[in-house]
Order: structure tokens, then sequence, then C-alpha cells
């Protein structure tokens, strides 16, 4: 077998000179790439540390690390092609260690493979097996970058790319070359020297460009904050979000210089692909310019000259971009960061957004509405008062309470918990999660909100809580952690999904199309319940962006409350998605997309798709109400009172 | 520019009235308490003639311990210092017999300007603000919505009825009562909220002034709106209700 294959080939001598020229080499390569590298290190290692971070659980990171780090998982599978050309590229490197140090190592005569020994023979094959795809990988990539030129690359070619591009191609060509050459001719040394030489010039240019990420991406991948949009904790007194230079956190800094500007966040962005300022990855690049340009310690705002505030106040705080982004970034926390920054400190002034703060520093919901409406609404449903006997608090919600929509969907709701004999209450009083101001950057409401309601829950001594609103939910169960222990809470589509069986299949032969609320979705990892609700209603279809890249509806990040988009509206680009599906009925499982999508269908006139909550759609099937139970009559929902 | 911000604190809009055993007062056991609105636009409009010709915005109020809450939210939002007048049985006491208190409480400050909300949210009595101009023997105007600084005072613009205004010009110092709406509220902030908590709040107690709180005009009874249920649906179609409904509107109401 091993005489087919021929052996790879190396310089047998070199020269005192030529030994001279390569460590000569070497130390000018390590110290340009150390000149720069050692200053980006200095600058993330004097940033702040970042408060609440733990390292711990540790098996939790090391199985993150191989998934997304060593397998590439997430790279190839939310593109592909682009993905899998990635990976070669990233196996090869990782393959030509060994083979790297062996080539420094051997012009001292300290090479530890040989290419004739057993193992050397099968690791240098072993090796150009992935240097093979690796070429073929890093060709694709280049086609790609220079020829098909995805939009969200950016207008303009990055050139560098292009000469990166070739010194991997050249790298990898050179070592293949060596199976075919002798190894005592002048050929093998001059591919051996072309092969240093690209590492050589390959080395400076990594701090320098994009490509730094190779270096940084698998420590920021390792260093995650652990769970999907984790805002930590403010620190100290003098700590409001990310004001100046001094409030960037470590882990800040690192990811900002570990962005590879493959642009899968700004590509997934609602804000950015309807016309608005927001460009996630504009953001991220906009904070390694002030790293560079005003250090960690700087005065300078952060909103400013380097980012906009305008564009940092137009996410919807989907997730999208920190779902998407392969090299460990947490675009959230720095979002809403920055918005801590300018709320907390007052720097930021908006009619809606006073209004929406005023609102509920005095009253109790993000509508605004007297909670006297609610008593209403809750006496008039004849809802059950929670007295600490029934099996779940139904916690309403400010959508839930005071919208009409919403209050169909809990009514609905309701009525399907009834007919299940599950027992429920609803609280007297309850206030906003502080889902909104959370998002916004309001730590001084929040906090407010987050305790007041986890004192009331206690009184009340809830255990269970089940919520129409994936906002509340999320709200409720991760960021009042807090300030306390929240009960324990599900969404109701995980409530019916598991009575799903016992609630009757309605013979319709309608197609539903389900709309994957952001935060039920990418923040709580639910996907199948919904469905498997909206599936009573008929067949299920999906829209071209759905589970996790599902399209957010524009309401998110307290955004609902911020009046008039600039750009296109984010609810109706998704909309005419839903609708383009050919779906009689949309399926809808948050009242903030229910209306957003409300709104955005009626605008499109006659013969849109009617919009339902899986409530709904579970609660249509049920049998005819009783004159007993006439409170729970859809005539009972008129003249809401808003 | 040194200016005084008289603010009272009243049961948050929110809350759910009742009515005291004693019938003259209500049951304060439950409550939720704010800021009144108008003296919420008072302290604002004191802000922004801080923040343009800079000095020093000083909150009075008073009240029982309770009111240190309305005064830290004053403080957060840009007050530089309060004066705290601890009177627990404020609702015994009349517009004048508060404006007592606070004249006594302002008597070494010698402001600019005093401001004041035009009037409380529970009580509405809307006198408190022109009785202290009137102790401190200083002028003053009503219904303001807005103050702008001149050479010699004041500048402000009134509201009057049906939709006038009106612009007169005071000399300083002056007392001034704040129409609610005029300007746009802020939101509190973590910051503000942070520095509050170094800034001077001076406590008086009421008894150690020594003025002359005799009500004048004495509280006899407080009771809620008498609920009127007189919605009536008419059944019927569209003819048939319009007639039922001319005919109560005729020998009913009598209005045609």
């Amino acid at each position: 077998m091993t005489f087919l294959l021929p052996t790879l080939a190396e310089p047998q001598h070199f020269s005192l000179a030529e030994k001279l020229l390569f460590a000569a080499l070497v130390l000018a390569s390590a110290l340009l790439f150390w000149r720069r590298f050692g200053v980006i290190l200095d600058k993330i290692l004097k940033s702040k540390k970042d408060p609440g971070f733990h390292l711990f659980p540790i098996g939790e990171r090391i199985r993150d690390f191989v998934w997304e780090v060593v397998l590439q998982a997430k790279v190839i599978r939310q593109r592909p092609a682009a993905g899998l050309s990635h990976a070669f590229v990233f196996w090869a490197f990782c393959a030509f260690v060994l083979v790297t140090l062996n080539h420094g190592a051997q012009v001292f005569g300290f090479g530890f493979l040989n290419p004739a020994g057993t193992i050397g023979r099968f690791y240098f094959w072993f090796a150009a097996v992935f240097a093979l795809a690796c070429a073929v990988g890093i060709l694709a990539l280049f086609v790609r970058r220079f020829l098909i030129r995805p939009r969200w690359l950016g207008e303009k070619l990055s050139w560098e790319s292009g000469f990166i591009a070739l010194l991997i191609f050249v790298l990898m060509v050179t070592y293949l070359a060596g199976f075919f050459v002798a190894g005592t001719g002048t050929s093998i040394r001059v591919l051996w020297w072309l092969h240093t030489l690209s590492l050589l010039i390959f080395l400076p240019i990594i701090p320098h460009t994009k490509h730094l990420h190779l270096l940084l991406s698998p420590v920021t991948v390792f260093l995650s904050r652990g769970s999907f949009s984790r805002i930590p904790p403010l620190s100290g007194d003098e700590d409001f979000g990310l004001v100046a230079g001094a409030d960037l956190t470590r882990l800040v800094s690192l990811q900002a210089y570990s962005c590879v500007e493959c642009g899968r966040c700004t590509e997934h962005c609602p804000a950015a692909n309807t016309g608005k300022l927001l460009n996630p990855k504009a953001i991220v690049l906009g904070l390694r310019d002030y790293l560079n340009h005003c250090g960690p310690s700087s005065e300078e705002p952060l909103l400013g000259k380097y980012n906009s505030q305008q564009a940092a106040f137009q996410c919807t705080t989907c997730g999208a971009c920190e779902f998407q982004c392969p090299v460990g970034i947490e675009h959230l926390p720095i979002l809403v960061g920055l918005r801590r920054g300018a709320v907390n400190t007052g720097a930021w002034q908006d009619t809606y957004g006073s209004k929406l703060f005023l609102a509920l520093e005095r009253g109790s919901n993000a509508l605004g509405i007297s909670p006297a409406e609610r008593d209403k609404f809750i006496a008039r449903q004849e809802l059950p008062l929670f007295d600490g006997t029934q099996e779940y608090c139904l916690w309403l919600g400010c959508m839930g309470s005071y919208d009409p929509r919403g209050r169909e969907i809990v009514a609905d709701l309701a009525r399907v918990m009834n007919f299940l004999g599950t027992s429920y209450g609803v609280l007297r009083k309850e206030k906003c999660t502080g889902d909104p101001v959370r998002r916004l950057g309001n730590d001084l409401l929040f906090q407010q909100l987050a305790e007041e309601n986890l004192k009331n829950l206690a009184q009340n001594k809830v255990k269970k809580i089940v919520s129409i609103c994936p906002h509340c939910v999320r709200t409720i169960q991760e960021d009042w952690k807090e300030y306390g222990t929240p009960p324990e809470i599900e969404h109701h589509s995980e409530f019916l999904a598991r009575h799903a069986d016992r609630l009757p299949r309605q013979p319709l032969q309608d197609k539903v199309a389900f709309h994957d609320p952001c935060y039920l979705g990418r923040y709580r990892n639910v996907y199948d319940e919904p469905r498997a609700v909206a599936a009573l209603a008929g067949e299920l279809v999906e829209a071209p962006r759905n589970h996790e890249r599902s399209f957010c509806c524009g309401a998110g990040g307290g955004l609902a409350f911020l009046g008039e988009e600039t750009g296109d509206r984010v609810s109706n680009v998704r909309a005419a998605e839903l609708v383009a599906t050919g779906a009689q009925t949309i399926a809808a499982a948050c009242p903030f997309c229910n209306s957003m999508f409300r709104d955005a269908l009626a605008a499109g006139g006659e013969g849109a798709p009617q919009l339902l909550d899986i409530a709904q759609i579970a609660a249509r099937g049920l049998p005819p109400i009783g004159p007993d139970s006439s409170g729970m009559d859809s005539n009972g929902m008129g003249g809401s009172g808003i | 520019m040194k200016i005084i911000v008289a603010i009272k604190q009243v049961p948050d809009r929110d809350s759910q009235i009742r009515i005291d055993p004693s019938g003259k007062w209500i049951d304060e056991s439950d409550l939720q308490y704010a800021m009144n609105e108008s003296d919420a636009h008072a302290l604002e409009e004191g802000l922004l003639l801080k923040e343009k010709h800079g000095g020093e915005v000083v909150v009075v109020s008073a009240g029982p311990e309770s009111v240190g809450t309305t005064i830290r939210e004053a403080l957060a939002k840009g007050a530089d210092r309060a004066i705290h007048v601890v009177a627990d049985e404020l609702g015994t006491l009349d517009a004048l017999g508060v404006a007592r208190l606070l004249a006594a409480a302002l008597k070494d400050e010698n402001p600019d300007l005093i401001l004041a909300g035009l009037q409380s949210e529970d009580l509405g009595l809307g006198q408190t603000g022109v009785i202290l101009a009137e102790l401190l023997g200083l002028p003053h105007a009503s219904l303001i919505l807005q103050v702008e600084k001149t050479d010699t005072g004041f500048s402000v613009k009134r509201e009057l009825e049906e939709g006038w205004f009106q612009t007169i010009e005071l000399p300083t110092p002056a007392v001034l009562t704040i129409q609610s709406g005029g300007n746009k509220l802020r939101y509190a902030t973590l910051m503000g909220i942070k520095r509050a908590k170094t800034k001077e709040v001076r406590r008086l107690a009421a008894a150690e002034i020594a003025v002359d709180s005799t009500p004048v005009a004495v509280l006899q009874q407080v009771a809620l709106p008498r609920k009127q249920k007189s919605t009536q649906l008419l059944a019927g179609t569209a003819k048939e209700a319009a007639a039922a409904l001319v005919e109560k509107l005729r020998f009913e109401v009598r209005v045609l």
C-alpha cells in the first residue's frame, strides 16, 4: 500500500545562512505579530472585570466549545455551504499545528515527524486530506466573497481577505506539492521556502485584521455568559451600564475584537432589513473602533462618535444576531448595556420613552390604563381570584389585562382550562413584569417592578404560573432572578401542548402558519409545543423563516411603545411572509405579535387570513358553552373600556 | 438663581380610595402615594430654569414621614436639596395652616422664585401657593404654563378660559402656581436616585415652628361620588330602538 502513495519530500539539509535567515524571519514575524496583538490583549485585560461572571458549570462550557468550535456545528448549520467551506479551513489549520511545528523544527534538525516512518507517513497523509479540503474550501470562500458577494458582507470588497485566501491557498498547495517532488532538488527547497514565507507573512496579519477571530473566538465561545441574552448585574454605585470606556467589561472587549465581520447578525436583523439605522455588526465594530482609538479607560461616551444612540434604540431585542453569531458575540447584553447607559443617566430623551417610564413610575401597567379597568375585566369574565388553593396562578400581563385582543386570549385560555378541569386563579393586583423597561435599560424601574411583583407573589403563596405572554414568562423566570426567587412559570403553549390530546381536533381543512415569537423560540427554545396546539386547526405550513430563524414582529425591546418606526414596518414585512404561505389561519403565541400582525393584516385589506392565538385555536374546538357559563361568552368582551 | 419648589404627596391616582370611619378623612392604611401632578410640572419648570440659567432648586414639602419618598424622587430628578416640614396631622389643617408652615420654613431662604403646583389632586383647594405669596408679601400669578427669565424678573404665560392665553411680567422675587401639562416631565433615573442619597434633606418639626395654625376652614365630611348607573340598552331593530329612544328623550328626560 505504502509504495503506491508518494512520500512527502523535505529539504535534507539547511545551510547556516538559511538557518540564520529563517530564525531572523521567525523573530521578525513574531515581533510584528506581538506589536499589535500585545496591544489588543492589553486593552482586553485592562477592561473592567465582568460582574456576576462564573466559570462554572464548566461542563456546559466544554460541551458548547466542542459543538461550536471543534465541530463547527453552528457555522455549518446556519449557512451550510459557506459553513462547510469554513469548517474545512478550520479543521485543516488544526491538523496543521503538528505539521507546522515539525516544519520549523526540522531547520535545526529537530524534526519529529519522519515522512518515511509509519507515524509520520500516516500523519502527513492525514494532513494532506485536510489540506486538499482546505484548498477547495478557501477557493469556494474566495468565489463567494469576490464573485457572489452576499450583501451582508458589506459593499466594500475586502482585499485583505483576498490576500489571506491567497496565502492559505499557497500554504496548502506548497504542502501538497511536496508529495510530488524529489527530496533533493531545488523544487522542494523553493516549495519549503514559499510555505515558510506564507506562514510568516500570515502571522503578523492576523491581529491586524478580522482573522484575529482565529485566536480569540475559541476563547470568546468558551467564556460566554452562559445563557441567551443574559444581562449582567450592575456593580456598585457608579455602574449605570455601558456609558464610557471604563464601563466596557473584558467580555465586551474580547467580543468586540473577536468579530469576524461575517454579517450573519445583519442578515437576520429585523431593523437592518427594514431600512433602519441599526446594524448589529456595525455596533460591534463601532465598539472595536472605540477601543482602538479611545481605549478601555476613556471618558468619551460610547454612544456618540463611534455608535449611534438612535440605532441602539431601534433594536427589538429579537436576538437573531446573538443566536446566529458564530464567534460567541453576545449582542443583547451589549445593546441593552448601551441603552442602560443612556437611560440610567438620563441621556436618552424620547417623548414615547418618557411616557412609558412615567406610566410605570406611577401606574401599574405599560399601557397607562387604570387598574380599575383590570378589576372590571376580571369581574366581567368571572375569572376566579387566586387564593392559594389553585394549581396555577394565571398571570394576565399588561396585554391580557388591558388590550382587547389580549383579553380575548386570556378568556379563551380560561375556557380551555375550565374544560380541562385545571384549577387556576388570577391575582387581585398585578404589575407589569418590567419587560419593556428591562430591555430599554431602565434599571431603576425594572428593579422596582420586579421587587413589588416578587413580594406580591410571595404574599399570595404562588407556586406555579402560566402566562399567555412570552415576554412575561422570560422576564419572570430569568430577569427577576437578580432580585429574588420567582415561582415556576410556563407559557400557555407548553401547558396546552401537554393536554393537546384531550382537546378536540377541528374538522377543518385549513392551512395554518405558525409564527415563532422571539421570546418563546430563541429565548426559551420552545418550538414544537405551540405547533402541536396550532395543528388542532389544520395542516401546518411554515413561513420561509421559521423556528430559530424566525423574523421578529417588531414589538420587542419596548419598541411596541416607542411610536412609528423609520423605514418599513417590521410587522408588515413579517405579515407579508406569513400571508404568502397561503395559510387561511395565522397562529400566534404572543399578545404583542398578535397586536402587531392585527394592524399589519388590516392594512393588507380584504381576504387576509384570520389571526388567532393558539389559545383561541384550542378554545374554538370546545363544545358549545352552556347557559351557566355565559361569562365566558365572547359577547362579554364588547366595550372593554379602552 | 435660587428656586424653591413646593411639592405635596398625594394618594396615587390608581389607588382604591376608602373613607375612614370618622367620615372626615380617607383611610390611609393601604394607599400608594405619588407626587402631586401639577407639583411635578412645577419641579420640571424649576429644573429647566436652573439648567438654563444656573443656580439651585430647593424643594419644600410638609407632611408625615412617608413624604420622604416623594422628596427623594424630587432630588433624584435633579433638585439640589430639600426641606421637610414633618407634620403628621396635615389633614386637619387648612390651606392657610399649611402655607404658614411653608412660609416659616422658607424664612431664611431668600429665593428668587417660588413655584408651586396649581392645586392638589386630593383636596384641590388651589390656595396654598397664593396664600404663601401673601404671607411672604410677594407678587404672584397662577395658572402658569411657561416661565421665562427677563432682565428685571419673569415673563410668564397664563392659561385662561376657552383657549386664551395671557403673558404677564413679574418682578423678582415672585410666587407662581404652575398648571399641569406646560412642559414634559422627565423620568427618574438610576443615577439620579444614587446621587440623591447624598443630598441634604433638612427636617423641621411642625411643632417647633411657632406658627398659629388654627384652621379657619374646617373639613366637615368627605364622601365618595355616588354611583349612578343609568345606562339603558335599547333592544330591537334600529327603527324600533330609535323610536324608543325618541320616546325616552321626550317623556323621561324631557329634552325634545
